[in-house]
């Protein structure tokens, strides 16, 4: 038994090298839906009909598809078209894409959950529309739907073993690798677990301790919770106070 | 500060409602409403809930347009498209739920319009916006965010953020009906004491109490028309119409 952990153990290297990607891309992937999701946010609101549409459509496909189906698109479709990426990149891309989908959803409710009477306040003391939304929609939208944001975050962090499907040798994919090479499934699946654990908790840890600086009067604490069904539970019911 | 400004302003800061109409939707909100306020009057009007009150203010404010009639409010025509926009930051609104934002605390956002609207610099804006607090009593708690205030606390830096950007008239849309009863006296001794200022004052509000000591005229709205006006001793103790006396004897019973 302690010979078996102690073989697989002999991995960690690996596994700490995939953890290390599986972060990296997690990252990289939200700063894209961040900037997806708000650009298509800002559309979907904006007079320009074009845009609109175009928002309307993105958001529309991106969410009645599947993840999976993406994912082979951006990496074995798009080179046809000329666009041709490595495994890493197609990955990040297409999760990035898909999550700035539910992202802009998650902005629009924000920005509409701020009251027409803080608009109406603004106008009143001489606030151009533009001044209105910089500074008093805006921060409040922000903190309003900063919750369900950080949850979309580990979203990511959860998607990208859908990657494994693509080989980006991150988390899930490197622990299959090394489970067909020691078969130690229960080891080798326990340690992923627990990295997996280990990452989601340090990145609500992280957002947690960012809305405190970000906010003022403070957020509320988002406590990281060992079991991730308890911190979705406790983010989304903080999201619907919020909103 | 404000007893110069009101005379300085004294011709502009008068208002006049000819011929007012407005719908929403199928609903004839107000019908055919002439009123006229006086500069350095205070005007208040009392009324059922859904008479059209709260329209009234919306309409003088820039927040809602008139379908027909003439709106006056200083020297800006409102009915004119073009040019209502140019009350913004020239009369304050003083709202029943405060409206505070939430995100800034009491200085902050007396400061805002200084800052964004008359780009004053931080330093100005902030003598300016605690001059104001002081007004209103709440310098002490230039710092704190509205949701650590009361809500008597909290209506007064609405009435400090209004004056900040020296409006010629104010307007209060029932800016003591959500506060406990204990807390109301702190924001209606503002309010009179606006009014000692000379400020031009539309207000709406129960406070038959405030009515009687402080209003100039008592206007009586009752489904969009203006069904009764006088001094307070008129309207209020010798009603004449017939809706007037049953809406004051549920107020007064209340
Ligand atoms: N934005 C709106 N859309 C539709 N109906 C409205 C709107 N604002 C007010 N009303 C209606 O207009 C009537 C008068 O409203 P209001 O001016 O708020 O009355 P009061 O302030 O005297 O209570 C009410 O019947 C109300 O439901
Ligand atoms: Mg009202």
């Amino acid at each position: 038994m302690l010979y078996q952990w102690r073989s697989v153990l002999e991995y960690l290297p690996d596994f700490l090298r995939a953890m290390g990607l599986t972060l990296w891309i997690t990252l990289l992937a939200f700063a894209l839906a961040l900037v997806c999701g708000l650009g298509a946010a800002l559309a979907r609101n904006s007079k320009n009909a074009v845009l609109r549409l175009g928002a309307g459509a993105y958001v529309e496909i991106v969410r009645n598809t599947p993840v999976l189906l993406q994912i082979f698109v951006v990496f074995f479709a798009l080179p046809s078209f000329g666009l041709r990426m490595d495994a890493v990149t197609a990955g990040t891309v297409a999760i990035g894409v898909n999550v700035g989908g539910y992202l802009c959803e998650v902005f629009r409710a924000g920005i509409s959950s701020v009251a027409r009477a803080q608009r109406e306040a603004a106008q009143v003391l001489g606030l151009s529309s533009r001044q209105a939304f910089i500074s008093v929609i805006a921060p409040q939208a922000l903190r309003n739907v900063y919750p369900a944001t950080v949850n979309n975050l580990i979203q990511v962090l959860l998607g990208t073993s859908l990657l494994t499907a693509i080989a980006v040798p991150e988390l899930t994919g490197v622990a299959t690798v090394i489970n067909a090479r020691t078969l130690l499934f229960v080891q080798v699946f326990a340690i992923a677990l627990v990295l997996y654990l280990v990452l989601s908790n340090a990145l609500s840890f992280a957002s947690g301790l960012l809305g405190r600086v970000l906010f003022k009067p403070p957020l509320e604490q988002v406590r990281p919770g060992l079991w991730p069904v308890r911190r979705a539970r406790t983010i989304t019911t903080t999201a619907e106070v919020a909103a | 500060m404000t007893a110069t400004t009101a005379k300085e302003q004294s011709i502009a800061s008068s208002i006049q409602l000819r011929a007012v109409t407005k719908a929403f939707g199928s609903v004839q909100v107000l019908k055919n409403i002439d009123l006229d306020v006086a500069s350095g009057k205070v005007v208040v009007l009392i009324g059922a809930s859904g008479s059209g009150k709260s329209t009234v203010l919306r309409i003088m404010s820039g927040l809602e347009t008139a379908d027909s009639g003439e709106v006056v409010v200083g020297d800006v025509p409102m009915h004119d498209p073009k040019r209502a926009p140019e009350i913004r930051g020239h009369v304050g609104m003083v709202f029943q739920q405060f409206n505070l934002f939430p995100h800034l605390n009491a200085l902050g956002n007396v400061t805002l319009a200084l800052r964004k609207s008359l780009k004053m610099s931080k330093a100005e804006a902030r003598e300016v916006g605690l001059r104001c607090l002081e007004r209103v009593g709440m310098q002490d708690r230039c710092a704190n965010y509205p949701s650590q205030l009361s809500g008597g606390q909290q209506q007064r830096v609405a009435i400090a953020r209004a004056l900040a950007v020296n409006p010629r008239i104010m307007f209060f849309d029932e800016a003591t009906s959500a506060l406990d009863p204990e807390l109301v006296g702190e924001v209606t001794s503002v309010m009179r004491s606006l009014a000692a200022d000379g400020m031009t004052m539309v207000v709406v509000t129960h406070e038959m109490g405030f009515a009687h000591r402080t209003a100039d005229r008592v206007v009586f709205m009752d489904d969009g028309v203006i069904a009764e006006q006088g001094s307070p001793e008129q309207v209020l103790k010798d009603p004449q119409h017939p809706r007037t006396q049953q809406f004051l004897a549920r107020v007064l019973e209340a």
